[in-house]
Order: structure tokens, then C-alpha cells, then sequence
């Protein structure tokens, strides 16, 4: 009997909408927690696998030797690779295409490469502008990876040890 | 009052070939704009107000980029709905599909017309301007309806089947929650109801009428659609409900028609509970000379604005009601405490319980 | 033509089409629609008769209310369209001869004969402060009270008749919720926190 009464002035004295209106209230003028994105970014992880590179040696030298081992372990299938025989005798990559819309980003590629020349870079926000954008060729692989040399060089060196 | 016989007699003077007729078309069209304008600009800055005071209680800082410190984001919203096309659906009917946003648009418009903003500032005093809030206000659900029913698809109907019966329901707890007001106040007329309510914030009807003004504000909810009541168009139940087939401008009207009625409703608690245009430091010694150079049109719209920020506050903290227990709410809670409370407002008048008798 | 006469033309004219509209409509939601035209300008009218409270409340109780409530009805059916068509002309002669009848007695009845200027004066304009609402009140509480209450009594008695005729089965037969329960109900009722005690522990 009291029970019940004591829950009846709880509900017409609105006890329970109170509450979660206070709750609400302080949190009106609590810290906001957003990060404005293009000016701030939130910290990514050394082993995060974004946009794919190409990378070169120190002395320019491109490092694919197109042993297709990243097209073979490929599970999406969208590493396409073609081999020629350079002028010095050297195997080179003549085609080097990877389709971001294929693309699973597992990393496999990364894993797979005896010289370490395909690496997958933190870089997520990326554009394609035409249908065939989202197909990275050998030429804008190599480019973002000597864009972005010295983080790559960092974060793989970072991720070294737990290898 | 006087600022307005020398505009009248100023419209005269510009206009001397004019004859008597078109002269008061002209200045009642006048008279119309000078509110309908800004209140189109509060209703754009209101859903602005929305999104930032949800944003800061969900800890984000709501929208920040169009303009500085995104003041201009209204203005981009309105030029998006109204540069986007407006899609008919096939088997629709095309002129209904049409008129139910201009339904819903134009009472929410019509009824400013009786609303008193300070002492002699309206644009018309009619002696039943309550009735005619009540009268007019109900023919907002129309809009809803119609949009629901010459939309012919099965979302549509379904949400204007539940705010038909919700608006009828809820009409009822607003009418007699009004009828208390009426009661103590001794007319229908919005402008004398302000007026009974002058000498200080102990006047104000909010103190005998306690349980009707929390009654009132929580129905106000639900005619206007708002959360928790927003089962009309309960997104994750009923995808959009009445605005489901709707896009562009004719969305963007039932939009406005939205925010036009809660920025109604809120004034209207303000007139009815919390003394309109006076000022709530009426009748205390020192601090009434020093606000007193507040005109009462301030008081009223910083009123207004608290009430429109419940809205918000609520509409970020409670979870949406189930359809049918919103109906009990009406039924079996609202309308007993309304009609209990009608006896306890009938026994005050008999007993003349001061200062409000 | 003053201001007043090309308003009461106008609403006059609304009227009129409205009604017929309402009843040659084919789509009973124009039809309703039609009909909620013809209120407001009946409605109009009468205020320019100084009727505002009669006009006010016709639009509230009728537009407002049982208009929704025809168009929720409306909503619900499913009108074939051939069925109407070939009724209407198998009594076509009969309605016809009811539809008449009507007219003529109406315009018997309600003609400018019975109601015209010659046997009404016309209604005096009355003063700035002239509240029909406070006359009406005068009215109803003091000479009509009795038929007032009764009407109300009449009113209050039909809807508890029409709320039994709804509830008349018996309660257990029909699956519904019970609100209050769902909405008084705690946590505690909900959730039993159990102590479990492991069998390995238990061994030790």
C-alpha cells in the first residue's frame, strides 16, 4: 500500500523524467568530445592498412622485382601484375595495377613481398574522381609511396618489432 | 499603439489615391509580413537551435562549417530543399499530394494572427481568439492526412492513421486543460487572459494550474509531432511516415509547418501560464524599476525561447513512446487529472482564493 | 457593392460550389474535403452575421473532429467504384423522386418566404464591444440551463453506451497488453541476480 503510494507521487511528481533531463542538462555544458576531422585527426595505429604504395630503394631504384607472390596470395584477386626484362638484365614490373574497389585491404600483399615494395600506407581519405580512378597503377603507387616516404619508413619501423 | 496610427496614417499619406478598401487590404498585408517574415527566419534559426543544443547533449558540437560558427547552415539547408526536385509518385494523387503541405502550412501561419505579443501589439484582437487557436490549430491534422492518404503508399497511410487519432485524442486533454485557464481568467480573449495575469509572478496562472500547465506542454508534444510523441513519423518504425513520399519544397513546407506550430505552442504556454508580455519582476520593490525599461514583447519572446528550449531538451532525452501508450496517456491519465482539476479550479473560484479570484 | 457584399458574395459562391462538388464528387475523400470547404464558408458567413462563436465552433467540433474522423473512416475502405455505378442507376428513378421531395419541402420550409427580409428585420449591427460569446453564455446558463444539462447528460450517456457496446465481451477471450503493468514495471522484476556457486569450488 505505501509502495504503490510512494510509486504514484513518484509518477506525477515526474521523479524518473527529472532525471534523465538532469542527465541531458550536464551534459549540455560538459567538454565536447568531437574531433573536427580535416584539422584534427585521431591517432591511427602503426598497423593500419590504408591506401596501398609502391616504395624505392635510397638510391631511387624501384623495388618490385614482380615475383607476383602479392598477385598470388592476393584473396580478392585485385593485384594485376606484368613482367618484362630490363635493359641491365634486371626483372621489373611492367604493370602494376591494384583495384581499390576489389580490394579487401587484409594486408596479405604487404606480407607477402620478399623486398618489402608494396606496403599499404595510413592514408584512408582518398578520392576517386572517375570510374577509372579507383584503379592504382604502377605510376601512382610509386608516387604515393615517395610522397609519403618518411611516415612509411616510421610507422613500418614502429611495427618492426612485433614481427 | 501610437507607432502604429502614424504607420497607418503614413500608408494613407504615401498612398492617397488609394480609397478605403485597398488601403486596409494593403495595410492588413502589411501587417502580415511584419510577422510572417521574422517568423520564417526564427522558424530557420530554430532548427538550427535544434541541431546545436542536441549536439552539445550528445557531447558533439553540432553544426559548425557553413559560415562562422555555421550561423549561415539554415540558409544552405533552405536553398538545398528548395533547389532539389520534387518527385510525384505514380498513382498519387497529384492535386491533394499538392494541397496537404499547403494544409499543414497555413494554419500553422493563420493562427498568429490572434496571438498579443505586448499590450496592443497584435493583428487582431478578436474576443474568441482562444476558440480560434483550438478551431484553427485543429485543422493542421488535415495536412497530415491528406499527405498521407494522396501519397498511396502504405508508410504514409500509416502514420496519418496514428496522428488522426492522436491529434482527435489529444485535442480533448488541450480543450479542457484550456478550459481551467478560461475559468480563472474569465474570457476566451488571449489579450484579456494576459491582462489578468498583470501584477507580478505570483499572478501568473502557473501556480494554481500546476498540473494543467505540465498536461498542457506534454500534449503540445504531441500536436505538434515532437519526440517522444513523434510516432507520425517514427523513423524506426513507419520509415518517415507522412513524409516518406515527400521531397524537396514540399517537404521543406511541412518542415516549417512543424516548427511554425511548437514556436506557436510555446508562446501559447507562455500566454496562458507564465503572464505573456509581463515582466516576472512585476510587483517587486527594487528590482521592477530596474527592469522596467524592458519592453513586455522581450519578456514574452525570452519566455517563449525557454519553452523552445524544452522542446529540445526533451526531444535529446526521452526515447520514443509506443503508439498505444501514448493513448492511454490521453485517456486514462490527462483527461481525469484535467477534469479533477476543473473541480478543484470551480471550488477556487467558490472559495475566491486570492490573488488570482 | 460595399466590402462586406463582395465577401459574402465570394463565400456564398464557395458554398454553393463546395456542396455540389461534395455530392457529384466520384472520390469519397474529395467528397469530404468538398464538404470541409462548404463548412468554412458556411462558417464565414455566419461570422459576418456577428455569429463568431456559432462559425468558431462549427469549424472546431466539425472540421476539426468528425471530419478526421470521416476521412479515417474513408481511409479504411476499400470503395469498388463499379458496384457504386451500377446501383446508382437501378433506383436512380426512386432517388430521384426522394431528392425531389426533399427540395421542394426544403424550399417550402427554408425559403426567403419563411425567412426573408419581409418577415425578419434586418439583424442591427451591433457595437464595437458587443461579445456574442457572453450573450450565448447568458443564454444558455440562465434560461436554457435545463435544456443545456439535458443535451450534455444526453451526450455523456451515448458515449458510455458506446464504449459498453465495445467492451460488452468478456475481457479474458481477447489478447491485449496491459499498459500499466508494462509501465510500472522495475528492474528488480526483470532481472534476478542468481549467486552460482561453480562445482569445483564447491568440491573444495
Amino acid at each position: 500500500m505505501i509502495k504503490n503510494l510512494n510509486k504514484l507521487i513518484k509518477n506525477l511528481t515526474l521523479n524518473e523524467l527529472r532525471t534523465g533531463l538532469s542527465i541531458t542538462a550536464k551534459e549540455l555544458v560538459n567538454k565536447k568530445i568531437t574531433v573536427q576531422f580535416p584539422e584534427e585527426r585521431t591517432p591511427i595505429s602503426s598497423r593500419f592498412r590504408g591506401l596501398h604504395a609502391l616504395r624505392r630503394y635510397p638510391n631511387g631504384e624501384e623495388r618490385c622485382i614482380a615475383c607476383k607472390l602479392c598477385e598470388a596470395v592476393c584473396p580478392a584477386n585485385a593485384i594485376t601484375i606484368e613482367s618484362e626484362m630490363r635493359d641491365d638484365g634486371t626483372r621489373r614490373a611492367s604493370q602494376y595495377d591494384i583495384d581499390l574497389f576489389k580490394c579487401i585491404f587484409c594486408g596479405f600483399c604487404e606480407e607477402a613481398c620478399p623486398v618489402d615494395a608494396i606496403v599499404e600506407t595510413q592514408i584512408f581519405d582518398y578520392v576517386f574522381e572517375s570510374r577509372q580512378g579507383s584503379i592504382m597503377t604502377k605510376e601512382r603507387l610509386l608516387e604515393v609511396g615517395s610522397q609519403n616516404e618518411k611516415v612509411i619508413n616510421q610507422t613500418k619501423l614502429e611495427d618492426a618489432k612485433y614481427k | 499603439m501610437e507607432l502604429w496610427q502614424t504607420f497607418v496614417k503614413m500608408v494613407h499619406a504615401l498612398v492617397p489615391w488609394l480609397d478605403g478598401t485597398v488601403a486596409i487590404i494593403l495595410i492588413i498585408f502589411i501587417k502580415a509580413m511584419a510577422l510572417l517574415i521574422p517568423l520564417m527566419l526564427v522558424v530557420a534559426y530554430f532548427t538550427y537551435a535544434e541541431r546545436k543544443v542536441i549536439g552539445y547533449m550528445q557531447l558533439r558540437i553540432g553544426p559548425n562549417r557553413v559560415g562562422p560558427k555555421g550561423w549561415l547552415q539554415p540558409i544552405a539547408d533552405a536553398l538545398k530543399l528548395m533547389t532539389k526536385e520534387i518527385i510525384f509518385p505514380t498513382k498519387a494523387n497529384i492535386y491533394l499530394f499538392l494541397l496537404a503541405p499547403v494544409l499543414a502550412i497555413a494554419p500553422a501561419i493563420a493562427v498568429w494572427a490572434v496571438i498579443p505579443f505586448d499590450e496592443g501589439i497584435y493583428i487582431t484582437n478578436l474576443d474568441i481568439s482562444l476558440l480560434y487557436v483550438l478551431a484553427i490549430g485543429s485543422i493542421g491534422v488535415y495536412g497530415i492526412i491528406l499527405a498521407g492518404w494522396a501519397s498511396n503508399s502504405k508508410y504514409p497511410l500509416l502514420g496519418a492513421l496514428r496522428s488522426a487519432a492522436l491529434l482527435v485524442s489529444y485535442e480533448i486533454v488541450i480543450g479542457f486543460a484550456l478550459v481551467t485557464v478560461v475559468m480563472i481568467a474569465g474570457s476566451v480573449n488571449l489579450n484579456t487572459i494576459v491582462q489578468a495575469q498583470q501584477g507580478g509572478i505570483i499572478y501568473w496562472y502557473f501556480i494554481p494550474l500546476f498540473p494543467i500547465m505540465i498536461i498542457f506542454f506534454i500534449s503540445s508534444l504531441v500536436e505538434t509531432n515532437r519526440a517522444p510523441f513523434d510516432v507520425v513519423e517514427g523513423e524506426s518504425e513507419i520509415v518517415g511516415g507522412t513524409h516518406v513520399e515527400y521531397s524537396g519544397m514540399t517537404f521543406a513546407v511541412f518542415f516549417l509547418a512543424e516548427y511554425a506550430n511548437m514556436i506557436l505552442m510555446a508562446v501559447l504556454s507562455v500566454i496562458m501560464f507564465f503572464g505573456g508580455w509581463h515582466s516576472p519582476f512585476e510587483a517587486i520593490p527594487y528590482l521592477e524599476s530596474v527592469f522596467s525599461w524592458i519592453p513586455g514583447i522581450i519578456w514574452l519572446l525570452v519566455k517563449t525561447t525557454f519553452f523552445m528550449f524544452l522542446y529540445l531538451w526533451i526531444r535529446a532525452t526521452f526515447p520514443r513512446f509506443r503508439y498505444d501508450q501514448i493513448m492511454r496517456l490521453s485517456w486514462k491519465v490527462f483527461l481525469p487529472i484535467t477534469i479533477i482539476w476543473i473541480f478543484v479550479v470551480a471550488l477556487m473560484t467558490q472559495l475566491q482564493l486570492s490573488p488570482w479570484f | 457593392m460595399g466590402f462586406e457584399q463582395i465577401i459574402f458574395y465570394i463565400f456564398s459562391f464557395w458554398f454553393v460550389v463546395s456542396s455540389l462538388a461534395m455530392i457529384f464528387s466520384r472520390n469519397a475523400a474529395k467528397a469530404v474535403l468538398f464538404l470541409v470547404l462548404a463548412f468554412f464558408s458556411a462558417a464565414s458567413i455566419w461570422i459576418l452575421l456577428e455569429a463568431e462563436f456559432l462559425a468558431i465552433i462549427l469549424i472546431l467540433v466539425y472540421v476539426g473532429a468528425v471530419m478526421v474522423l470521416f476521412l479515417f473512416v474513408i481511409k479504411m475502405l476499400n470503395i469498388d467504384k463499379s458496384t457504386i455505378k451500377a446501383r446508382f442507376t437501378g433506383y436512380l428513378p426512386l432517388r430521384l423522386i426522394v431528392a425531389i421531395i426533399i427540395i421542394a419541402e426544403m424550399s417550402l420550409v427554408l425559403g426567403s418566404n419563411q425567412f426573408g427580409l419581409d418577415v425578419f428585420s434586418v439583424p442591427a449591427r451591433h457595437s464595437e464591444g458587443y461579445s456574442n460569446i457572453t450573450v450565448l453564455a447568458m443564454q444558455f446558463y440562465t434560461i436554457y440551463v435545463y435544456p443545456f444539462e439535458l443535451a450534455a447528460v444526453l451526450l455523456l450517456i451515448a458515449i458510455i453506451a458506446a464504449i459498453t457496446l465495445v467492451h460488452r465481451n468478456d475481457n479474458t477471450s481477447r489478447k491485449k497488453q496491459s499498459i500499466s503493468e508494462q509501465v510500472n514495471v522495475q528492474a528488480k522484476d526483470r532481472v534476478r541476480l542468481v549467486s552460482i556457486i561453480l562445482p569445483d569450488k564447491k568440491e573444495k
